[in-house]
């Protein structure tokens, strides 16, 4: 599959991509111990990642319980560091793929105006991974909610939303252009 | 050569224990995986990710994505309760927004 870009969107994806390379990547932090002594002296808990505060953390590592904290948080020990390593290896591949896609030129070592980027089957499967969490991160932070087009479509000019929310809107159609190719595949 | 001595009494009643009625309890209650509604996801990706991580016919995939869509959830699984526990953080690997519940459970 072949994906064209211009030049500034290769540079776009790259910037959102890598950003969201280190939020995923850092290690999560440590949830207070709740045993004896380690908690009242105010220890962590290292093998337990406490609960995101961050709502863009958590919407990319949510609960794996409603209502059960004690299981929650077990879930979370046993998933989060590896759901962080899978989507940082989703992200790594994407920018990879940015970066050998054709259209670098050889000779001043910078991209054409068009690049075209080539991808196999897992590629894809990044992109599309990749693709959903920088639409979560941003929507998350954007704040969106259902049956909200509207409110979004008549943002002022000057109101600094508004680009954040037009690239959130580029991402939905190029995944939504992804997802239509993956799906024609399927059985 | 014996003679066999048949005798004959009258006929026993067998008092038969109760089958119980209610069944054997399952080895394990089954656990399901809820996938809920979130306004970011693309319903065209929903499906993709019912269709290839479940492997579902595309009907049965819309369908639920669907549901997830319009009544704020659906049960998407089935099983013990470490499948669903493997079955939630595919979810979240795809980001899809999934909690796991006993089946019993379900509101």
């Amino acid at each position: 599959m072949t994906a064209s870009f211009h030049t500034a969107e290769v540079e776009l994806l790259r910037s959102l991509v890598g950003q969201l390379l280190e939020l995923v990547h850092d290690e999560p932090e440590a949830k207070e111990s709740d045993d004896g002594w380690a908690a009242a002296l105010g220890l962590a808990d290292e093998d337990t990642p406490a609960r995101p505060t961050d709502p863009v953390l958590l919407r990319l590592f949510p609960d794996g319980y409603n209502g059960d904290d004690e299981s929650a948080s077990d879930f979370r020990r046993f998933t989060e560091r590896g759901l962080r390593e899978a989507k940082a290896g989703t992200a790594a591949t994407v920018l990879t793929s940015l970066a050998t896609s054709e259209g670098m030129n050889p000779e001043e070592r910078r991209p054409r105006d068009k690049t075209r980027v080539e991808l196999n089957a897992e590629e894809a499967d990044a992109w599309l991974r990749t693709l959903t969490d920088l639409r979560l991160a941003l929507g998350t932070r954007l704040g969106i909610s259902d049956d909200d087009e509207d409110e979004w479509a008549n943002l002022s000019d000057d109101d600094p939303r508004r680009h954040i929310h037009d690239v959130y809107d580029w991402l939905g159609w190029l995944q939504e252009t992804l997802v239509r190719t993956l799906s024609a595949g399927l059985p | 050569m014996r003679h066999l001595r048949i005798v004959t009494t009258a006929p026993v009643e067998i008092e038969r224990p109760e089958v119980e009625e209610t069944e054997a309890p399952a080895p394990e209650t089954p656990w399901v995986t809820v996938v809920w509604n979130d306004p970011v996801n693309l319903m065209s990706y929903v499906t993709y990710v019912f269709q290839a991580y479940f492997a579902y016919p595309k009907t049965k995939a819309e369908e639920l994505m669907l549901d997830v869509h319009e009544k704020g959830k659906a049960v998407v699984s089935e099983g013990t309760r470490e499948e669903m526990e493997r079955d939630v953080e595919a979810m979240h690997s795809y980001g899809l927004w999934a909690t796991l519940q006993k089946a019993g459970d379900l509101g």
